[in-house]
């Protein structure tokens, strides 16, 4: 794929790192003179392109009519918004992406500006850090689409319902599967009729209610 | 008519100005409460700071009831934004931009936004003005392809008929400025030197204009 990143800083290099590792051609375009040198020290110098991301030129230079998605992650919404809208409009890019500095600019983030997809933040942090207060003794491990699902582990203390019971017979949430646990070190493949002992640890894939009722389930 | 002005820079004060004047409901919306210094301590409209882009401020602006809205900040990319924004979830029906710097004249133009471009417009006059031609534009219409000079007769032309210059069927569209006075076509008027005569022509006519003042100059 070729992905187009307007703005280096803080997300636009960690994806740009990411997709590259992936094989994917990236360009990343960027005009602070601060960000663009540290830019240089940890991306090869022909997927840096300095300039304003607002130029047209350079956004065609950048091979924008080429590119299958534009990621606009500047810490200026307005940019963000002026720049899916553009790449739609004038350059048919299939898929933009916007990220959301501003909370409250967030009702603009839909097809008034041919945003594909808006990344709201502060709000996504937000929710996590509330999640992860919620949770007790349960650890998010991946995160996934957006935050909506997640790998979760929880341990099982001692005293708790789960234990002695076979997985079968366990009343798990709907959106929550068992996918592995871990015994003294070992992992163990969950079948049905495997019994489940205390200190066993558990790895279970989730939807956010899912998490909660699994972290009261093994909970004291 | 109710009338948004955003940016209250030296365009966007002195334009809520004339707006107010007028006889238009006006209300000046600017990121930093310092601008407001712009406005004169007598000026009828509304001010409100904030951020032009957030619902709250929007609606203290009362766009909902707006007719107009101008974009007059110093940011080209704002200013888009925010015009397209009142355009389409609020279906203003008269918005207008200004662009700021012309590097960026095609980017808004790319909105498909109306464009003021106070620089690249103030840059023609310069050099117009700087010119030895006597044929200055004033402006262009592009909605009904209409254009204005300004054509200030030299020397060379004393005696000559003022039907002489006109293209065919631009005599009703023609004012001349002569000292302090005001004259208008006549079949025999002839010029005088320092004549500042003023001509609304369709842009299909100009090339005609040309001509006319080519055999005028080569006399």
């Amino acid at each position: 794929m070729y992905v187009l990143i307007a703005g280096g800083e803080p997300v636009g290099l960690q994806l740009a790192k990411f997709l590259i590792a992936q094989h994917h051609q990236v360009r990343l375009i960027e005009n602070r003179q601060q960000v663009l040198a540290h830019l240089h020290q940890k991306l090869p110098t022909e997927v840096i392109i300095e300039g304003f991301v607002t130029e047209l030129d350079l956004l065609e230079k950048a091979g924008v009519r080429q590119a299958d998605v534009l990621v606009a992650c500047t810490p200026s919404d307005t940019e963000n918004l002026a720049l899916c809208y553009l790449a739609h409009e004038l350059y048919n890019v299939p898929r933009t992406i916007g990220r959301i500095n501003d909370p409250s600019h967030a009702w603009l983030f839909d097809q008034k500006y041919h945003v594909n997809v808006a990344l709201n933040e502060a709000t996504i942090l937000a929710h996590l850090i509330e999640e992860e207060m919620s949770m007790g003794d349960m650890m998010t491990l991946l995160k996934l689409r957006r935050g909506n699902f997640s790998v979760v582990e929880a341990r099982i203390p001692e005293g708790t319902e789960p234990v002695g019971v076979a997985i079968k017979n366990l009343v798990l949430p709907d959106q929550c599967i068992i996918a592995a646990i871990i015994r003294r070190g070992e992992m163990v493949v969950p079948r049905g009729n495997t019994v489940l002992e205390a200190s066993d640890e558990v790895l279970a894939v989730t939807d956010a209610e899912g998490a909660q009722q699994l972290s009261e389930l093994f909970s004291v | 008519m109710n009338v948004i002005v955003v940016g209250c820079g030296r365009l966007g004060s002195t334009l809520a100005v004339q707006l107010s004047m007028s006889g238009h409901q006006v209300t000046v919306v600017d990121g930093s409460a310092a601008s407001f210094i712009n406005l004169p301590a007598d000026f009828h409209g509304r001010v409100i700071e904030g951020d032009m882009l957030t619902r709250d401020v929007l609606h203290r602006a009362e766009i909902e009831h707006a007719d107009a809205l101008a974009a007059v900040t110093n940011s080209d990319t704002l200013n888009a934004v925010v015009a397209h924004m009142a355009k389409v979830v609020y279906h203003i029906r008269n918005v207008v931009v200004r662009n700021y710097n012309p590097h960026w004249y095609r980017f808004q133009e790319a909105f498909g936004l109306d464009i003021v471009s106070t620089a690249g417009w103030g840059m023609h006059r310069f050099e117009d003005l700087l010119s030895d031609n006597p044929l200055h534009l004033i402006f262009t219409d592009d909605k009904s392809k209409t254009a204005i000079y300004q054509i200030i007769a030299p020397k060379k032309w004393q005696g000559h008929l003022l039907k002489e210059l006109l293209p065919e069927d631009s005599s009703q569209n023609v004012t001349i400025a002569r000292k302090s006075n005001i004259l208008q076509f006549a079949e025999d008027l002839t010029l005088k030197s320092g004549d500042v005569i003023y001509l609304t022509i369709s842009f299909e006519q100009v090339s005609a204009l040309h001509k006319r003042l080519n055999l005028l100059q080569e006399d």
